[in-house]
């Protein structure tokens, strides 16, 4: 500070005196090449060094690492000096490695037309610039959403803003739905019963309101969607609109029918029905009934009683490698549903491990006629169906 | 169900036919007509059509008990026929007691068995 004189040197002070009050900005003195020349109060309560720490090192070191390295002071300093300042906003680097977003200006001194060092003066804006980024948070989320639609409805369900994600499902641009009903992307026959409606009403009643269903794109074609109604209130609770959030779930759907079909395939498969003989069906039970497939048994097998009319069916369970209670309750079961529907059944194939099942379950065998062989189980069904109808009502084992 | 329940007379027996929803009335519709005109015909047999009943449930299987029961009582025979795969499932779930009741795949069928002699 000696380039002055003793008045100058007061006057300073004084400027010193005001700087050290400010506590908000950090106002310091950089010689020409971006030394720290001078620390206050504000400086240390932003960056939390201490005058003597600081005064003599490069501002660089509030820079982080790479941006120091890249030259970017270097670069701030030149477009002071030759522009009269230099304004940028940017992470700030505190002593214990923390960061800041500041804002930074800085103003070149000049001494007789020679810069002779520079005024830096900087402001914490994280705070500020946290608030923006919340502010933009639901904007840009809402358009970097590109699986989903989300968008808008007002109270009567007419259409008040659109997505880039519900762009991408629908085919339609925003200037195509703002304002148009929300039916537009329903079916016609759903549109038709007041579909969209009704979703509308049950979502503001119950709060919220998931569904899966046909929409509809632009170019008419349609794709399996699961739906989402969620109303929206005011402060009073009057209901303001709805937030709808819409996803594709054609493929899905498409692998569940395909899984469908096949299982259905294999089950049509496992439980074939042979007529052996006039009025005489076989059912031959190959291998683990599990519940599904011994439903599926059952109402095959009492379909095509009702189709052929048959007056016996047998029910060979050689192929069985195991019987349980459950598999048993439920071979006896279709055995009586038949009995109801006016039809006899034979049981044949009983292995000796599963005739002792059978008993020590202690399964009640009713009216049950059993067969060692399929070969007997045969000729007992051609004695009932050639013999009178009295042999078709259960007779002793 | 109207009120006329049709009741054919074949031979000995007679044949009725029950269809739709079985309500309180129409029950009791039913059970006076079955009982009174195997009374006046004095049949032997009675054949209980319920292939045309939409639903079967524990009540209706209730019903064909009790008509069954009514019927003995005046000394006939009853069989049932036309137990659709679906009821059958469905009493059998149930649990319905149906174990005294003869059935019959079809008219046929249960003719065949109404003609055997007694005594079982």
């Amino acid at each position: 500070m000696g380039y002055a004189g003793a008045v100058v040197s007061d006057e300073l002070s004084y400027y010193q005196q005001m700087i050290d009050n400010i506590t908000e900005y950090e106002v310091i003195r950089l010689d020409d090449n971006g030394i720290v020349q001078s620390w206050h109060a504000g400086a240390e309560r932003l960056t939390q060094y201490t005058a003597e720490e600081i005064i003599g090192r490069p501002v660089s070191v509030f820079y982080p690492p790479e941006e120091a390295a890249s030259g970017r002071v270097e670069q701030d300093l030149r477009i002071a000096r030759d522009t009269g300042r230099c304004e940028s906003e940017g992470w700030r680097v505190r002593k214990d490695g923390s960061q800041f977003w500041a804002s930074t200006l800085l103003t070149p001194i000049h001494v007789h037309g020679t810069v002779v060092g520079y005024v830096k003066v900087s402001r914490d804006l994280t705070e500020r610039r946290e608030q923006q980024l919340a502010a933009l948070g639901a904007e840009q989320m809402l358009e970097a959403i590109t699986d989903y639609e989300v968008i808008r409805l007002d109270r009567d369900g007419y259409v008040r803003s659109w997505s880039p994600g519900a762009s991408r499902l629908k085919q339609y641009t925003e200037e195509e739905v703002l304002g148009h009903h929300v039916s537009m992307f329903y079916a016609e026959e759903d549109v038709r019963d007041g579909l969209a409606e009704r979703e509308l009403a049950t979502a503001a009643r119950e709060g919220r309101f998931e569904t899966e269903g046909w929409r509809v794109r632009k170019d008419g074609s349609r794709f399996w969607a699961n739906v989402t109604l969620s109303p929206i209130r005011d402060s009073t609770g009057e209901l303001l609109g709805y937030v709808k959030v819409a996803r594709d779930l054609s493929e899905r759907r498409e692998q569940e029918q395909l899984v469908q079909r096949q299982r259905d395939e294999i089950l049509e498969l496992s439980t074939p029905v042979i007529q052996v003989w006039d009025k005489i069906l076989v059912l031959p039970v190959i291998g683990t009934l599990d519940s599904l497939r011994a439903a599926r048994l059952t109402d095959g097998l009492l379909e095509r009683i009702a189709r052929d009319q048959a007056e016996v069916v047998i029910l060979d369970i050689s192929g069985v490698p195991a019987i349980d209670t459950d598999v048993a309750q439920h071979l006896l079961k279709t055995v009586e549903a038949a009995r109801l529907m006016g039809t006899a059944s034979v049981l044949s194939g009983v292995r000796p491990e599963t005739a002792q099942a059978i008993v020590h379950l202690g399964i009640e065998l009713g009216t049950l006629r059993s067969r060692n062989s399929l070969r007997d189980a045969l000729q007992l069904a051609l004695q009932i169906v050639g013999g009178t109808a009295a042999e078709r009502e259960p007779v002793d084992v | 169900m109207s009120d006329d329940i049709p009741i054919l007379r074949l031979g000995p027996n007679l044949m009725v036919t029950l269809q739709g929803n079985l309500e309180d009335t129409t029950v009791e519709h039913i059970e006076r007509a079955v009982t009174h005109e195997v009374a006046r015909t004095r049949a032997t047999g009675l054949l209980i059509d319920v292939s045309g009943l939409s639903i079967v449930d524990s009540f209706v299987a209730r019903v064909i008990a009790r008509l069954v029961a009514m019927v003995r009582l005046l000394g006939a025979r009853s069989t049932i026929v036309g137990i659709q795969p679906a009821v059958a499932i469905t009493l059998v779930e149930l649990g319905v007691p149906m174990s005294h009741v003869r059935t019959a795949l079809n008219a046929e069928q249960g003719m065949a068995l109404l003609r055997e002699p007694t005594g079982r």
